[in-house]
């Protein structure tokens, strides 16, 4: 940001952002507050919004009002310390959590769908939309690699095998992944970043509208990782795809995301271009980007009481 | 205000909130026990309610029946037989006494047919398939692999639950048949080598005591029983929580709670088989 910019930022002290205040006035109060929400870019529209998500586990208050829209068509990055609920926040979109509080909605032409108040019925409906990407690949040890990236297709689709092998076939192509000779595996031959792309492939065999990542490129050699990142743009451009990705990979997160939104003690506290981003002030941010080890990031580690979330 | 009249104040809170607090924590294991006991009930007439679709599940079926049934094959014959003969070398010693070594088929096979069969074959299941399966579910379940299925719209009770406690329910049964027939033939093996008595004697014996009800009715336990192992085992790992640890507690609380509703089933069935159907069958 230049000097002048700045200047007028400062005699106009009431639209600033919140991002915009220097180093020196932030407090911990600001920085601990949830980002206010931007108003809808012309040409987007919300595909989800949550507003207020509370999540308690036993006495553990791990989501503590998260306020987000995500728009239909973007690349949303979800950053944010170990533990501080990424896993939880995706949970609640794919409908497998309902929050204690508040409220997602997703929006769908006309229609809404609020998911905590939806039955399963509804909610299968809107999984058909889904495609996800687990941490841990997910991927079911006593099928091969071929049943298991066939797996929608020959249970939900219910297609027969001669149409499945192809599919199967181009969705590990896409990832990377040498099909003729790893069909016939089981997941436990195989090693973390290959199941972890089998995984992937899984996820988009179905062609799906909107797909969670759940830390997709952990794990994976840097040529990889490209590819992965390419696919998921090539998904957006090609499909309209909407994605969320969750990733501790910060050269990941600026290639691929149309926003970024950062995770912490529960709270979206900053959300906005990979720009908005990198000027942000917010200490909780910088210390992130720069990976510096002192600042409120490994203080909220030390000092959060028993029972709270630490990121 | 007196102090001792303060003091009897503070006697009479203490008092009441140790026995709230007593009762309130009473109240909730009890409350959390039934939970757990519904939610098992539910999965139980889930899994019941996707019996139909169960043609889309049967290379599933075909291999839980190969681990369960076909697997369980050497080790229940060889518990039945020994049990057999250990059964017969305690009560022939005391018929001997009284001269009356030729009932001995009928007590070692009336005992295996109503009792020891179906137990037995519950025992090895439990132990073998039932700690197994939740094991394994309960590793799935640790791994996402069920919150998988769940976004892929695929029921975890029609793709994992059902096959599992069907296959379960069919092969007890016939695990039973073995037990019966394998624990005589320990009995029998006995009263011939020990006691030097011929074959023939120990089989009519045995025929003459048991009723078709009685063979019918041993089957019909042995399926309960498998329904019950397969749900438990389903239940507690499918809710696993807490990594390889709760893998582990998952196992060993299957072993356990299938031990303790198997035989109170056991009770409860054997009661109205004795009571009321015996007198009605004759
Ligand atoms: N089912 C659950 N029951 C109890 N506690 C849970 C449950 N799921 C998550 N937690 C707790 O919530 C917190 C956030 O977990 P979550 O998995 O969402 O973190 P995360 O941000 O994805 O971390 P990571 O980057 O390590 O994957 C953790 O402290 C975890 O122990
Ligand atoms: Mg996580």
């Amino acid at each position: 940001m230049s000097d002048t910019a700045h200047q007028a930022n400062i005699t106009r002290r009431e639209t600033r952002k919140p991002g915009d205040l220097r180093p020196e006035e932030w407090t911990r109060e600001r920085w601990e507050a949830a980002a206010p929400l931007d108003p809808i870019p012309p040409g987007k529209s919300t595909l989800m919004e949550l507003r207020e998500v509370h999540k308690r586990f036993g006495k553990r208050h791990i989501l503590r009002g998260v306020t987000i829209d995500i728009y239909r068509g973007e690349t949303l990055v979800i950053l944010g310390g170990s533990g501080s609920g990424k896993t939880t926040l995706l949970k609640h979109l794919m409908g497998m959590l309902r929050s204690d509080e508040g409220r997602i909605t997703i929006h769908d032409g006309s229609n809404r769908l609020e998911l905590g108040a939806a039955d399963q019925a509804e909610i299968e409906t809107f999984r058909k939309r889904l495609g996800v990407v687990f941490q841990g690949a997910a991927l079911l040890n006593s099928l091969t690699v071929l049943e298991n990236v066939g797996l929608p297709l020959v249970e939900v689709d219910r297609l027969p095998p001669g149409q499945v092998l192809p599919r199967v076939t181009e969705a590990l192509r896409r990832v990377y992944l040498p099909a003729e000779e790893i069909l016939q595996l089981k997941p436990a031959s195989l090693s973390g970043g290959m199941r972890k792309r089998v995984g992937i492939a899984r996820a988009i065999i179905q062609n799906p509208e909107i797909i969670l990542y759940d830390e997709p490129t952990t794990g994976l050699d840097p040529v990889t990782v490209n590819g992965v990142n390419e696919l998921t743009l090539d998904l957006q451009a090609k499909l309209g795809v909407t994605s969320i990705v969750i990733t501790h990979d910060l050269d990941a997160a600026f290639k691929i995301a149309d926003r970024i939104a950062m995770l912490y003690l529960g709270r979206i506290i900053a959300i906005g271009s990979p720009e908005q981003i990198k000027a942000n002030t917010n200490p909780v941010l910088r210390q992130l980007l720069t990976g510096a080890t002192q600042g409120p990031l490994t203080e909220a580690y030390l000092t959060a009481a028993p029972g709270s979330a630490a990121p | 205000m007196t102090p001792r009249r303060q003091s009897t104040i503070w006697v009479d809170r203490f008092d009441r909130s140790t026995s709230i607090r007593a009762i309130e924590a009473m109240g909730g294991a009890v409350i959390s026990r039934l939970q757990l006991a519904g939610r098992t009930t539910l999965l139980f007439l889930e899994a019941c309610a996707q019996l139909p679709l169960v043609g889309r599940s049967l290379p599933t079926l075909i291999t839980q029946l190969e681990i369960s049934g076909v697997g369980s094959v050497l080790v229940l014959s060889l518990i039945a037989f020994l049990t057999g003969m250990i059964m017969a070398v305690q009560t022939g010693s005391e018929l001997e006494k009284f001269g009356v070594v030729n009932n001995l088929g009928a007590i070692i096979g009336a005992t295996f047919v109503r009792e020891m069969g179906p137990i037995w074959a519950a025992v090895i299941m439990l132990a073998r398939v039932g700690a197994a399966m939740a094991a394994e579910l309960g590793t799935m379940a640790v791994n996402e692999e069920i919150d998988a299925l769940r976004v892929m719209s695929i029921s975890p009770v029609r793709y994992l639950v059902m096959p599992r406690i069907l296959a379960l329910v069919i092969a007890m049964p016939f695990l039973t048949i073995l037990a019966d027939w394998v624990g005589m033939l320990g009995g029998m093996s006995v009263a011939v080598n020990m006691f030097n008595r011929p074959s023939e004697e120990f089989w009519t014996s045995a025929k003459g005591i048991l009723s078709g009800l009685d063979f019918y009715s041993g089957l019909g336990k042995a399926a309960v029983f498998g329904g019950i192992i397969g749900t438990i085992a389903c239940d507690r790992g499918m809710n696993t929580t807490d990594g390889a640890e709760g893998v582990g507690r998952s196992t060993t609380d299957t072993v356990v709670l299938s031990v303790i509703f198997v035989l109170l089933a056991d009770l409860i069935m054997t009661s109205f088989i004795q009571v009321i159907l015996k007198p009605v069958m004759g």
